[in-house]
């Protein structure tokens, strides 16, 4: 059973990577803090009192559910928006400044840091344009570091699927990398 | 570079974008708050022991099984064990006043205080 403690715990590790994830899904990101919110609320109010060790499946179980529910939404909304934000691959966030999220350098070359600031935003971007369930089963798998069973739990099929989905994932995003001159 | 080894690489350079903008920062901080104060109460300490020892039967449905069965069966025997010992007692009165009752004796002669020395004379001559 999760103490408030834990929970807060767990909230704070995942938050970051869970709104980079539904940012990288919707491509908007009052949307995904949104997304993000009313998942943490979902969490909380449901399985807030689950063990420790299920909640890292049930959170990103929500998150994948709340960001399929805001597509729907979308396309109920209007078919002509979300087949534009489909063709308009650019960032939507212009606005933002991208010395905001630029790590500090500690001392490093601001060339290098730059050049890390690029490898960063092409990666992202090729991440965003994997198919969805690839995407979801890769970064649970690599980035929450969710094991072959969890991931296959969050997102409710066999395990055979979450490693066809994270091998052609990883293929492509080498592939798409390589295209463009990436080497990480 | 195997897929393990590309996942790594991949998540060390997304952990370094994690530095997200104080606005968003803050509404994500906002967000958790309310999660945690949304969060069910845990169980109060005073009736926390109940959970553990139903626990330890394997809950509700373990318990009635695993606890109440026995302790019924129990309470069922020693019940029996009663009206066996209260039937029996009320036997062996019912033989001694019909042994009294179809005595030669006259049931006045154990009042009778003469006839209890006279019975208590013969047993320490014998």
């Amino acid at each position: 059973m999760a103490s408030r403690s834990e929970l807060e715990r767990f909230l704070i590790d995942v938050e970051r990577r869970a709104f980079k994830q539904a940012v990288f899904a919707v491509r908007d990101q009052d949307a995904a803090l949104d997304i993000v919110q009313d998942a943490m609320l979902r969490l909380a109010e449901k399985y807030g009192q689950r063990p420790v060790a299920e909640l890292p499946m049930l959170f990103h179980r929500i998150v994948q559910n709340a960001i399929r529910d805001w597509f729907r939404r979308q396309k109920v909304r209007s078919l002509w928006t979300t087949l534009l934000s489909s063709l308009a691959p650019g960032r939507e966030d212009e606005d933002a400044d991208p010395l905001e999220s630029l790590p500090a350098p500690g001392g490093e070359h601001p060339d290098e840091a730059l050049e890390r600031t690029q490898v960063l935003e092409i990666l992202e971007k090729e991440i965003s344009r994997l198919p969805p369930r690839q995407r979801e089963a890769f970064l649970m798998r690599y980035w929450d570091e969710l094991n072959v069973a969890e991931t296959a739990r969050a997102m409710r099929c066999s395990e055979g699927s979450v490693k066809t989905h994270c091998s052609r994932a990883a293929h492509a995003l080498q592939a798409a990398l390589k295209a463009r001159g990436v080497k990480l | 570079m195997n897929e393990s080894q590309f996942g790594n690489q991949v998540r060390h350079h997304l952990n370094e974008g994690l530095d997200l903008a104080p606005a968003a920062a803050e509404r994500l901080r906002r967000a958790r708050e309310l999660a945690l104060e949304r969060q069910r109460p845990e169980p109060a300490p005073a009736l926390r022991w109940a959970d553990n020892v139903l626990g330890s039967f394997g809950g509700w449905a373990g318990a009635s099984l695993r606890l109440v069965l026995p302790v019924a069966l129990l309470v069922l025997a020693v019940m029996f064990i009663y009206n066996w010992q209260q039937s029996r007692t009320i036997a062996e009165i019912e033989e001694i006043d019909s042994m009294l009752l179809t005595d030669e004796l006259p049931i006045d002669a154990y009042l009778d205080r003469g006839f209890q020395s006279w019975l208590k004379k013969l047993d320490e001559d014998e």
